[in-house]
This record gives C-alpha cells, sequence and structure tokens, in this order.
C-alpha cells in the first residue's frame, strides 16, 4: 500500500482585513497538488517562504480541511477517517512553540503518551528511549522554558514518536538551529529512515534535503514545480557552471542586463552582511566572465569565482526570481 | 466499550494532573483564590451588616464562596483553550486520537477542585473578621451539594468555553458574562428581588441551583436539598451534551478556517 496519496489537492483561506469596512482577500495557499509517497520513504518538500508547505503538512496530519481534492495516508482519508488515522501518524512542527514550557520535557512526553493510549508498560520503556535517542536524557526533569531552541526541537521529536507512528510529519525540523545542533538533527531523522519510518519531510534547506532525501518535490505558490530525485533534479543544472560575483553595489538595471544575456540561464542574488552575492548560471561560464564583468560595470566589484552547480543552483533555476527569499 | 471508557478516564486524569502542575508554577492563582474571596466575603457581609440583616452573613460568606468558584471556572478554565493556542499546543491536542473536549474536562475539573479553596476562604473570613457563627444544619447535605455544583458549573464552563475558542477575545466576553450570571444566580442579592421574567433564565443556571442546594443544606432555605442535587446532576449532563455538540461543530470549525494557529 502506498504511505502517502494526494491526488488534485487544492487549499484557500480567506483573510479579512480592517474592522469597518472589511475587505476578503483569498489566498491560494496549495493549487491541485498530487503526489504519492512509498511505505519507508523519506520525502522531501522544498519551497521558499508561503509556498503552501505547512499547510500541505498539517492537511496529512488531518488538523486542516482541504477545499479541494483529496489526501490519503496509510490507505486512510485525512478527513474521513481521521480518527482511525491520528494514532498512527506523528507531527512534529520545527519552533520554540507547541511545548508546555512550564512542564519538564519528561512532563511533555508523558502528557502525550496518555493523550495517545500508549499502554503504560509500553511508555514506561519507550519515553526513556525516546529521550536517549534525541539526547536529552539527563536534563528531561528540567522545565522546557530553559531549554534551548535545539533541546525543545528534539523534545518535539520524541513527541512526535511517543505513538510509534508509522508515517511522520516533519516541518522544518531544522529551522532556527546551529549548524551542529541541525547536524545532530539529521542524523536523528536519517537513523528513524533507516529503523523503517515514512517521513515527510519539509525544509528550506537543500543540502538538508540533498543528504536526507530520496525523492524532492519542489514547490512554489502552491504548485509543484519539480519532482524527482535530488540527483535528477542537480542534472538540471549539470551543463551549467556557476559564477559567483561578490560585489558592493549593484543595480538593478546590472542585473537585468546580465539576465539579458545569451548564455546567462539564472542570475539569483543573495544578500550577506555587506555584500551582494551573485550567482550566474550560464553553460560553459569561465568563458563569459569577462563579459558578465563589463556588464556589471560600477557594482564595485570584490571577487569573482567559478563553480561546479549544488542543488541548490537547480532551485534557483527551477523558481527564478521566487528563489530569493532562501 | 469498557477499554474505550477507560482510555478517555485515563486522558481525563492526565489533563488534570498536568492542569495542577502547570498552575502550581503560576503565582497569578493566588490573587484568584486567596485574597479576591476574603475582599469579596468582607464587601458582602459588610453591606447586609450595615442594612441591618446581619442574619444573612451564612447567605452572604456562601454567595461570596460561589462567586470565587465560578470565577475561578471562568477565568481559568474558560481560557484553557486560548493558552493552548498561544502556546501553540492546541495542534497537537487536536491531532491526538482522545477527543479534544476530553482533554478539557479534566483540565476544567482540575481547577474546579482547587478552587474549593475560595470556598474555605470565605468561610474563615467570615468566621475570623465577622465572628459569624457558621452553623450548617446538614454537613452531609452540604458537602454533597458542594462537589455537585463544581461537576455542574465545570460542565456550564465548558458550554461557555466553546464560545471563547471562537472569539478572539475571551477577556472582554468573559468579563460582559460574568456579573449578569451573579445577579440572575442569587449569588449577589436573593433572588426574590429578581423580576418574574428573568427567572427561567436563573433555572438554567448551575450557579444558582449551586447556592440553591448550599442554603438548603445550611439550613437558610426550607426545602429537600436531594432534590436539588438530582436536578444538578441533570443540569450538569445536559451542559455537557450541549458542549460535546458546541465542540464537534468548533472542532470542525477550527479546521476548516485554519484558525487552530491564529489569535
Ligand atoms: N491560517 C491561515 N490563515 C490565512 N492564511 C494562511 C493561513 N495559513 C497559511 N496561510 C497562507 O497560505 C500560504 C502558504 O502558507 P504556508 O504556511 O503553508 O507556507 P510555507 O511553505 O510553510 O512557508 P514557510 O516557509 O514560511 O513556513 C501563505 O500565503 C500564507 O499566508
Ligand atoms: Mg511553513
Amino acid at each position: 500500500m502506498t504511505a502517502i496519496v494526494i491526488e488534485n489537492l487544492g487549499r484557500s483561506f480567506v483573510t479579512t482585513t480592517g474592522t469597518i469596512r472589511r475587505t476578503q482577500k483569498t489566498v491560494t495557499a496549495l493549487d491541485n497538488v498530487s503526489l504519492t509517497v512509498e511505505p519507508g520513504e523519506l520525502f522531501g518538500l522544498l519551497g521558499p517562504n508561503g509556498a503552501g508547505k505547512t499547510t500541505l503538512t498539517r492537511i496529512l496530519s488531518t488538523v486542516l480541511l482541504p477545499s479541494s481534492g483529496r489526501a490519503e495516508v496509510l490507505g486512510l482519508d485525512v478527513v474521513r477517517d481521521a480518527k482511525q488515522l491520528r494514532p498512527r501518524i506523528g507531527m512534529v512542527y520545527g519552533g520554540e512553540r507547541g511545548l508546555y514550557w512550564r512542564l519538564s520535557g519528561r512532563d511533555n512526553i508523558q502528557y502525550f503518551a496518555d493523550l495517545y493510549l500508549v499502554p503504560p508498560e509500553v511508555s514506561r520503556k519507550r519515553i526513556p528511549e525516546l529521550l536517549e535517542l534525541v539526547g536529552l536524557k539527563d536534563r528531561a526533569e528540567e522545565r522546557v522554558e530553559g531549554y534551548s531552541r535545539g533541546m525543545k526541537q528534539r523534545l518535539h521529536i520524541a513527541r512526535g514518536l511517543i505513538n510509534d507512528p508509522d508515517v511522520l510529519f516533519l516541518d522544518e525540523p531544522t529551522i532556527g538551529l546551529d549548524p551542529i545542533a541541525a547536524r545532530e538533527l539529521r542524523t536523528v531523522i536519517a537513523d528513524l529512515h533507516n529503523a523503517g519510518k515514512t517521513i515527510f519531510l519539509t525544509s528550506h534547506y537543500m543540502y538538508e534535503v540533498d543528504a536526507l532525501c530520496q525523492r524532492v518535490a519542489v514547490v512554489n505558490k502552491g504548485q509543484i514545480v519539480m519532482m524527482d530525485t535530488p540527483a535528477a533534479l542537480k542534472q538540471l543544472v549539470a551543463n551549467l557552471e556557476v559564477v559567483e560575483v561578490e560585489c558592493l553595489s549593484v543595480s538593478s538595471e546590472a542585473i537585468n542586463r546580465l539576465r539579458d544575456h545569451p548564455r546567462v540561464e539564472a542570475v539569483h542574488v543573495d544578500n550577506r552582511d555587506q555584500v551582494q552575492v551573485l550567482q550566474i548560471q550560464a553553460p560553459g561560464g569561465v568563458k563569459y566572465v569577462p563579459e558578465f564583468l563589463h556588464l556589471l560595470d560600477g557594482a564595485n566589484i570584490q571577487k569573482v569565482v567559478t563553480r561546479q552547480p549544488t542543488l541548490e543552483d537547480a532551485y534557483v533555476k527551477l523558481l527564478g526570481k521566487d528563489a530569493i527569499s532562501v | 466499550m469498557i477499554s474505550h471508557f477507560l482510555g478517555l478516564l485515563r486522558v481525563v486524569a492526565a489533563s488534570f494532573n498536568m492542569q495542577a502542575k502547570e498552575r502550581a508554577t503560576n503565582q497569578l492563582f493566588v490573587g484568584t483564590l486567596l485574597i479576591l474571596p476574603v475582599i469579596f466575603t468582607i464587601l458582602s457581609v459588610s453591606t447586609y451588616i450595615y442594612g441591618g440583616k446581619a442574619d444573612f452573613g451564612l447567605y452572604a460568606v456562601i454567595g461570596a464562596g460561589m462567586v470565587g468558584i465560578w470565577n475561578a471556572n471562568l477565568w481559568t478554565s474558560g481560557r484553557i483553550v486560548e493558552g493552548e493556542r498561544r502556546g501553540g499546543t492546541l495542534s497537537a491536542l487536536i491531532a491526538a486520537p482522545t477527543p479534544f473536549p476530553v482533554v478539557l474536562v479534566g483540565k476544567s475539573l482540575s481547577n474546579a477542585v482547587v478552587s474549593l479553596i475560595s470556598m474555605a476562604m470565605t468561610f474563615a473570613t467570615g468566621l475570623i473578621v465577622f465572628r459569624l457563627p457558621l452553623d450548617i444544619e446538614n454537613p452531609f447535605a452540604f458537602i454533597i451539594s458542594l462537589l455537585l455544583t463544581l461537576v455542574a458549573m465545570t460542565s456550564l464552563g465548558l458550554v461557555l468555553g466553546s464560545f471563547f475558542v471562537l472569539t478572539r477575545n475571551a477577556g472582554a466576553f468573559i468579563e460582559v458574562a460574568n456579573y449578569p450570571i451573579f445577579i440572575l444566580s442569587g449569588l449577589m442579592f436573593p433572588l426574590t428581588i429578581l423580576p418574574f421574567w428573568l427567572k427561567p433564565l436563573s433555572a438554567a443556571l448551575a450557579p444558582m441551583w449551586g447556592n440553591l442546594a448550599l442554603g438548603v443544606a445550611a439550613g437558610l432555605v426550607a426545602g429537600n436539598p436531594w432534590l436539588i442535587d438530582l436536578y444538578l446532576i441533570g443540569l450538569s449532563l445536559i451542559y455537557l451534551l450541549i458542549a460535546r455538540a458546541l465542540f464537534t461543530q468548533v472542532e470542525y470549525r477550527v479546521r476548516r478556517d485554519g484558525s487552530l494557529e491564529t489569535f
């Protein structure tokens, strides 16, 4: 049986602004999304802010109703069979909210063990195991308010696993973590995958998806732009070279001139602290560096390098200007 | 069937405990449970004494205790959902396989039991500050009536709580709902001064019957306390059925509108 089946799923939100003269606006968060995930697969959903990743995860974990289309998890409809489905799935939202801060880590997990009616003889064994898995064994009796961000996020994972779910939804589990904490968390996720869990993961981070996932769907504005293996995604840019130009004051006209260059396929601007980094994708890019620099006249160039494309470049190519928020 | 019931009981007990643990870390409840009842008793009893009706002392003390219990119920239990929504835990509770109202029953009962402290405080104030002879005629009936009153008030709290989920500003709603309920229930003035057309409304309110049951058990009012207790049980059941229907609707609406996280 397929673990997750999504067919033509749509979801829109109606938002109201103003108090006296109320105006209503409809936002389409998901637009005709279809995909399937096999049992035991680690599937990644990649997309910029507002792409609809959280909306999709919430629908699949039964806390939000779709506006159109349908979705099944473990053969159960997420709307009609929500009751039978809930005990068999787990969901983890990234971030610090969603925990009882005034209680200890252990109390948080114990409470959810009770809510999921995990038999006491099972939870007595499972709770210490989960605390061990996420590395919170020694801090479990402390109140959550004193936990670091990474600890809270790991506690979320332990909580999401308390019912030993067959399918686990992870919505940006590493958001806001420092690189080491994020890597540790990815190890936990990889272990869960190796233990046979089906995992549906959303992320902002290319390398995270590249490192973990067997298949990826890139979403933008509620639609799937591409769905394949990370390797196939990278294939999209295999014949490209990337020229990275670091400069201090590039104008939008200069960027447009670059985009109009016949060999250039995409230009992505990264604003880092004091500098802007232009990522210019072009087949055989090295040869055109002098032409690019000429087009960038006056941009106060600090550094130029060329490199092989990464998954991130594939993402930039797919999303064009929308990739900016990544 | 039995295992299903035991499961629900487990969730009630876990939620009861959980609320107790959370409350233990919260200083605000000291004010509502310990200090407010004392102030309220002093005001209420003084009003009767200066009005030349000192024999209403016990009546005033019971009324003040009921106000304390009701306040704790409305302010703490009525806002549980709001708190969960703010803390981001509401989604996780809805996603759990146990019905959400069962969680609320556990948490509200926990608050209700602790609110008994406020009744103890009003009696203590009556005895110590005013040296009132607070003789309860039928202590056994009084205790049973008090417990049934707690259950009925908790159930009414659940009905009101379901409205609070849908309003963004439960606080304002509580302010508005609070005093009419005190007055309609006879917690502040004897019910006899109410116009007759308000009487049916009073009859639907748990605090009014709780107050009456306590008054009868204390020997202030003539009547059979057990009959009123029976009425309280019936009223609680009706409240619970209404609350269950409302929460089913509420859960559907928050899932439809995507308002589990927005506040
Ligand atoms: N409860 C809601 N009410 C109104 N609009 C909403 C609600 N939830 C999501 N949206 C809108 O739906 C769109 C998709 O949001 P969603 O949170 O799913 O994106 P996302 O991919 O998870 O973004 P991010 O990377 O920022 O977490 C956005 O435009 C968002 O504003
Ligand atoms: Mg999101």
